[in-house]
């Protein structure tokens, strides 16, 4: 097992560049997941720490060692991909020990840890078959399979979910958890699903445009979200954000909306009186109080037993509530609502940047 | 009733083919053993049908089958060694255009391509120079390289289209779990395209085997002249014996209608494969 570091790592593709000097340092054992949206760079920077894609400008470290220039085969790593890439021709034993073979092990050490992978992965029984004859899932911990058995430094996934339905997406999610949690092998996995990302991290690095937006454990993105970006894309149902002016008075702190909606703030809140800023609470955050309170019409209601998730308009934005008490509530009727004061997120209108206080 | 009367006319149309197809076949099979008193009595089926002139071709029995034996093996080998050469040149050249991904790569196979734009036949006199150039006129081996020219252009376009179609990520896992280029070549390569590379191969050696031009031109001994070549010097004559020439056309149509009928399953997959530029 080793480190791995990614020092002002860019990418050009002749005279685009894609990756703009990206900096992430992943201690030895850490599950790091790489999430945003598609074209974010996230699975081209995995590949350049694969070594499958050429490294315009940086450091990538594995270990002590830079890589930039070690061909794919000698970095000791070990990658699975989104559409699995199980070589057709081979049993699942053969896909397993190809690496191996590779390198030219011993038949019985080969034997020997397919055996030990196919029983962490519940495959013996299917050693024998071909891809082909191989649901989804069974493909996927095949690959899976693949990787571990050359106990290599450092595991890379490439959206490996992405091809599985969603309950077996969940299942192996699980999994992959599980299995990480056995062998603490360091792991980079790539994925665009903040879901996958907030359950199965250490840490969260959320990356848009080519940059890096926020590096962080699940719950710091959450509480703590550094930019509009990073608030948004982290959260089901995404955050509620409205924009307004701070105003201050005296010891009394307000967002002032375009409406005339005041939205409350505590006293001790970051940012200038008359700055344009984004006021943002997640959906969770608001208690539904009796007579004070933001009038708000309820437009959609949304029960799942556990929560019920109210959709409604504040000021002229559609805001969403989650509430896990059984209450009724009917589209159509005004509601006052309030949001945790200390759970209110403040965000710089022009630079997106989070206020601190 | 509409879909029937569509389906009548394709069957007609069909069968018309079929038999448009088989008459001359037929008429081979018929002469082949019609004795030779017989030979143009023009019936449908021979009075006393024989085998006596296929006895004569494989016992050598005529003075424009002396070599008959001889000259088979010499089609033989020229076809395999086409087959075994285009395939060489043809699998090593897909891979590095479509999976190493050579620079001028894409270049090379439409090229490739334009190579037909010219008709072999029109090369026959610069093909024949150079062969003498090299001094080797009159060896097989003029024969085999003029074949291995034709075929290898076709060869590549059709098998870079199948190479194309394989995921690239089988490479790029391939070079993780640590194989070089040749050992992608050799263990996931070639497995992959094996349907492909048997289609390849069957075309390579039936259009060696079936080559007459290129054979007569260059090659003029009896005993290095390919079957087909011999099978023309029947004609030498006003007094061609028919029925045993017959007989001969029979036995040399024979491996490739063996080989055609064993690997017809990739046949129609691996050459229709080619059919739209992708």
């Amino acid at each position: 097992m080793a480190s791995v570091s990614v020092e002002a790592v860019r990418k050009r593709y002749g005279a685009l560049e894609v990756i703009h000097g990206i900096d992430i340092a992943i201690p030895d054992g850490e599950f790091v997941v790489l999430v945003g949206p598609s074209g974010c760079g996230k699975s081209t920077l995995l590949r350049m720490i694969a070594g499958l894609e050429e490294i315009s400008g940086g450091t990538v470290r594995i270990g002590q060692r830079v890589v930039n220039q070690v061909p794919s085969k000698d970095r000791d790593i070990a990658m699975v991909f989104q559409n699995y890439a199980l070589y057709p021709h081979m049993t699942v034993r053969e896909n397993m020990g190809f690496s191996l073979r590779l390198r030219k092990a011993e038949t019985e050490v080969i034997a020997e840890r397919v055996q030990r992978a196919a029983q962490i992965l519940s495959l013996t029984e299917l050693l024998d078959r071909h891809p082909k004859q191989l649901s989804g899932g069974q493909r996927q911990r095949v690959a899976m399979g693949r990787a571990i058995v050359r106990n290599p430094q450092v595991f890379l996934f490439d959206e490996p979910l992405s091809n599985l339905d969603a309950k077996l997406r969940v299942q192996m999610r699980t999994e992959i958890k599980a299995l990480h949690q056995q062998l603490k092998t360091t792991s980079i996995y790539v994925t665009h699903d903040q879901i996958e990302a907030m359950t199965m991290a250490d840490r969260i690095v959320v990356m848009h445009d080519g940059i890096v937006e926020q590096i962080g454990t699940p719950l710091e993105l959450y509480d703590t979200p550094a930019n509009l970006f990073v608030a948004g894309f982290i959260g089901s149902p995404a955050i509620n954000l409205i924009r307004g002016i701070l105003r201050r008075d005296g010891g009394r702190c307000w967002v002032a909306t375009e409406a005339g909606v005041d939205l409350p703030l505590n006293g001790d809140a970051a940012g200038q009186d008359g700055q344009a800023v984004v006021y943002g609470f997640r959906p969770e955050h608001l208690t539904p109080v009796e007579n004070s309170g933001l009038l708000s019409r309820i437009e959609v209601v949304e029960p799942t037993g556990a929560n019920t998730f109210v959709y409604a308009e504040l000021s002229g934005a559609q805001i969403c509530g989650v509430f896990s008490e059984r209450r009724s509530f009917a589209a159509g009727e005004t509601l006052h609502l309030m949001p945790q004061l200390d759970r209110v997120h403040l965000f710089d209108a022009a630079s997106g940047r989070r206020l601190a206080a | 009733m509409r879909k029937i009367f569509t389906e009548a006319r394709l069957a007609l149309i069909g069968i018309l083919i079929l038999i448009w197809t088989l008459i001359p076949i037929y008429h081979l099979f018929v002469m082949s053993i019609t004795p030779r008193v017989e030979t143009f009595a023009g019936a449908l089926w021979p009075s006393r049908p024989t085998l006596e002139n296929y006895e004569t071709v494989v016992e050598q029995g005529h003075y424009y089958l002396e070599h008959f034996w001889r000259q088979l093996w010499n089609s033989a080998f020229v076809a395999v060694m086409v087959c075994v050469i285009t395939l060489a040149i043809a699998a090593t050249a897909t891979f590095a255009i479509s999976r190493l991904k050579v620079r001028g790569g894409r270049l090379v196979s439409n090229m490739a391509l334009a190579t037909y734009l010219i008709p072999p036949a029109f090369l026959a006199i610069p093909m024949y120079k150079v062969m003498g150039i090299y001094g080797l006129l009159n060896t097989q081996w003029s024969l085999i390289l003029t074949m291995v020219t034709f075929a290898s252009p076709y060869a590549i376009w059709v098998l870079k289209q199948y190479a194309d179609k394989l995921p690239y990520e089988l490479d790029e896992a391939a070079r993780i779990d640590g194989a070089s280029p040749l050992q992608i070549f050799r263990l996931i390569y070639l497995p992959l395209m094996a349907p492909s590379l048997v289609a390849i191969g069957t075309y390579a050696l039936l259009l060696a085997w079936n080559e007459y031009l290129y054979a007569f031109l260059l090659l003029s001994a009896d005993k290095d002249i390919t079957l087909a070549v011999a099978l023309g010097h029947f004609l030498t004559t006003d007094d061609a014996p028919f029925n045993v020439l017959m007989a001969t056309g029979a036995v040399y149509a024979l491996p490739p209608a063996a080989v055609y009928y064993a690997f017809r399953r990739y046949m129609v997959s691996g050459l229709t494969a080619g059919a739209v530029k992708s």
